[in-house]
């Protein structure tokens, strides 16, 4: 029962990572109603910019984060204006596969210019594990959830409290409608994708600090598990991105804990399978015929 | 001689992964779950042969019937979603099986060495060709004579009402379902061919390349397999072969002279093709025209 109890704890810790990945994908995909597979590794190629600037200057914690968000952004907006501003509206398609077409691009990139691979990079704290009775948290884990609190909060605020958040709404409601209303679409777009590549950046910067050391497989990573905790919770909700990141940690931790690591993410992928056969819509988001119903009204 | 055989053949193994996903495609959905089927049919072709002692052909049809049964079981509740939710589900299902391989193991002892599915080892020594004194040639004749059956087959299947039932689902579902089609017969059956010709593509990429690993199977090939009749575009079966000589043999093999940085132009050449043409270098305006300059009847038809 205790290590039922600690796995859940674990798994939050977990989860709380996929949580933050998530949340910028569900910006991205709730605004443009398109996938932007090139995510991951727009983080990744950002982590090693961070990588840089801490072997290169022996710079400290601040500024490797900062070095980190910079270049997700930076890398973010080249793959926005690649594969999302260039392609029309409605070939959704077409900008998913110049997304995956980016994602060569940046790995190569990667490759070239860190050709060891595995690089080193600086932890968040060194401060030992803590204990609460039978518990015991990681201080990093801990930090972790923190951000991941604070960055929903800040998000909460920034789109259902400014008039930016409510023009991102506007869009993601109905964009014919919000360009009626005289809103510049390709400028929210931008914006939008803008502050997802900044919270993907935090993100990586705090998985990355976990981990101790970053290699270019960290892209396919974060684009599958931000995936897959977004599809968990809902398309295009937030809360609904949050507890699917929760719930993918949980359930991850408690795999590797009685079934092993080999089984990891196979289970990941099944829960996936399971839940989009079966409820569609997420834990958030509707259920299909609900939609159905909805987009029947708008009509 | 020998690199131009073994292209030849890369590009017919290619052939058949991408029509794989053209007949899913008619009906207006995605699927990234064919890489997945593909590996079914390699590793169960290659256990047959290796294993079993089967002939190729025999191992073949095995292994692409079981890739399409798999493909029917998946596609009943996998079409329950549609559009980018499929695209994730079968991503997912893709995934599932590559994992699968990953920890597969069935090994036994032949001649003194043990063989078979090794996990993440990868399944090696599929030596059927070899053994039986098959040429590069043999092989690479082998490969077109199922790429051109399987061309054929879809191309009737076009020209049937079959094709026309695909197509008016992949058109408007709701017209097609006033007509009175039954879309879940019509995209599971796309699913299942789908899953059958993928199946006959992995299980001769298997034999031709003698070693097998579940990294091959990832979401690279499942990319590369829609990529194809997306950037061929829907019109025919050409459109799929003609995207597979581009990219296969321009972009792969053509910029191999540009070493680490190919990855870097091949992005950005694809990029730029699918938005100099967002429904695929033979859209339905090039056919036109072709078609126009070999029946003589200019621009008759656009």
């Amino acid at each position: 029962m205790i290590d039922f109890v600690q796995n859940c704890f674990d798994g939050v810790m977990l989860g709380s990572s996929y949580a933050l990945l998530a949340i910028g994908f569900t910006l991205i995909f709730g605004v443009m109603r398109r996938l932007n597979l090139s995510y991951g590794p727009s983080i990744m190629l950002g982590a090693f910019v961070g990588t840089l600037v801490f072997l290169e200057f022996r710079a400290g914690g601040l500024a490797v984060a900062a070095a980190t968000v910079v270049g997700a952004v930076l890398v973010g907006i080249y793959v926005e204006r690649l594969c999302f501003w260039a392609i029309r509206q409605g070939a959704a398609v077409a900008s998913m596969v110049s997304s995956f077409a980016i994602w060569m691009q940046l790995e190569e990139v990667v490759t070239i210019a860190f050709p060891d691979r595995t690089y080193p990079f600086p932890p968040l704290t060194r401060t030992e594990p803590m204990d609460f009775g039978p518990f015991f948290f990681k201080v990093e884990n801990l930090i972790m959830f923190a951000c991941a609190v604070a960055l929903t909060l800040g998000l909460h605020l920034l789109l259902y409290r400014t008039r930016f958040g409510l023009r991102i709404r506007a869009v993601a409601e109905n964009p014919d409608a919000a360009r009626y209303m005289g809103i510049n679409i390709a400028a929210v777009t931008f914006l939008a994708f803008a502050c997802a590549s900044a919270i993907g950046g935090i993100a990586g910067y705090l998985i990355v600090a976990q981990d101790g050391q970053i290699t270019p497989l960290f892209g396919l990573w974060a684009t599958f598990k931000g995936l897959i905790a977004m599809m968990l919770g809902g398309m295009g909700s937030i809360p609904g991105a949050i507890l699917g990141g929760l719930l993918l940690g949980v359930v991850e931790a408690q795999n590797i804990w009685y079934l092993g690591t080999e089984y990891r993410d196979l289970c990941a992928y099944a829960l996936l399978f399971v839940f989009l056969v079966f409820r569609p819509g997420g834990m958030f988001g509707h259920t299909l015929a609900e939609r159905e119903r909805l987009a029947l009204r708008r009509v | 001689m020998d690199f131009y055989l073994g292209l030849l053949q890369i590009i017919g193994v290619h052939t058949i992964l991408g029509l794989s996903a053209y007949v899913v495609m008619l009906t207006g959905q995605l699927s990234l779950a064919q890489a997945g089927f593909f590996a079914i049919g390699a590793y169960v072709a290659g256990m047959l042969t290796v294993l079993a002692g089967f002939h190729i052909v025999p191992a073949m049809l095995v292994g692409a019937l079981l890739a399409g049964v798999m493909a029917f079981i998946v596609g009943f509740p996998a079409l329950r979603v549609k559009g980018l939710m499929l695209v994730i589900a079968t991503l997912a299902f893709g995934e599932f099986v590559r994992l699968f391989f990953f920890n597969f193991d069935y090994q036994i002892s032949k001649g003194g060495i043990s063989v078979g599915p090794l996990g993440g080892e990868g399944f090696r020594q599929i030596r059927f060709f070899p053994e039986n004194g098959w040429t590069s040639l043999d092989v690479m004749l082998f490969v077109w004579a199922v790429v051109i059956t399987v061309m054929a087959a879809l191309w009737w299947m076009d020209r049937s009402r079959a094709g026309a039932v695909l197509r008016a689902v992949g058109e408007d579902e709701l017209a097609a379902q006033s007509a009175g089609i039954n879309l879940t017969v019509v995209k599971v059956a796309a699913m299942t061919a789908g899953g059958f010709i993928a199946g006959l593509g992995g299980a001769i990429y298997a034999h031709y390349t003698t070693h097998i690993e579940h990294l091959n199977f990832g979401v690279i090939l499942a990319t590369f397999a829609i990529a194809y009749p997306i950037l061929g575009g829907l019109s025919n079966v050409f459109g799929t072969l003609v995207a597979v000589i581009f990219i296969q043999g321009v972009l792969v093999e053509g910029l191999r002279f540009m070493g680490d940085w190919r990855n870097l132009l091949f992005g950005a050449l694809i990029v730029l093709a699918m938005n100099v043409r967002p429904r695929g270098l033979f859209d339905e305006r090039v056919t036109a025209l072709l078609k126009g300059l070999f029946t003589g009847r200019g621009h008759a038809r656009t």
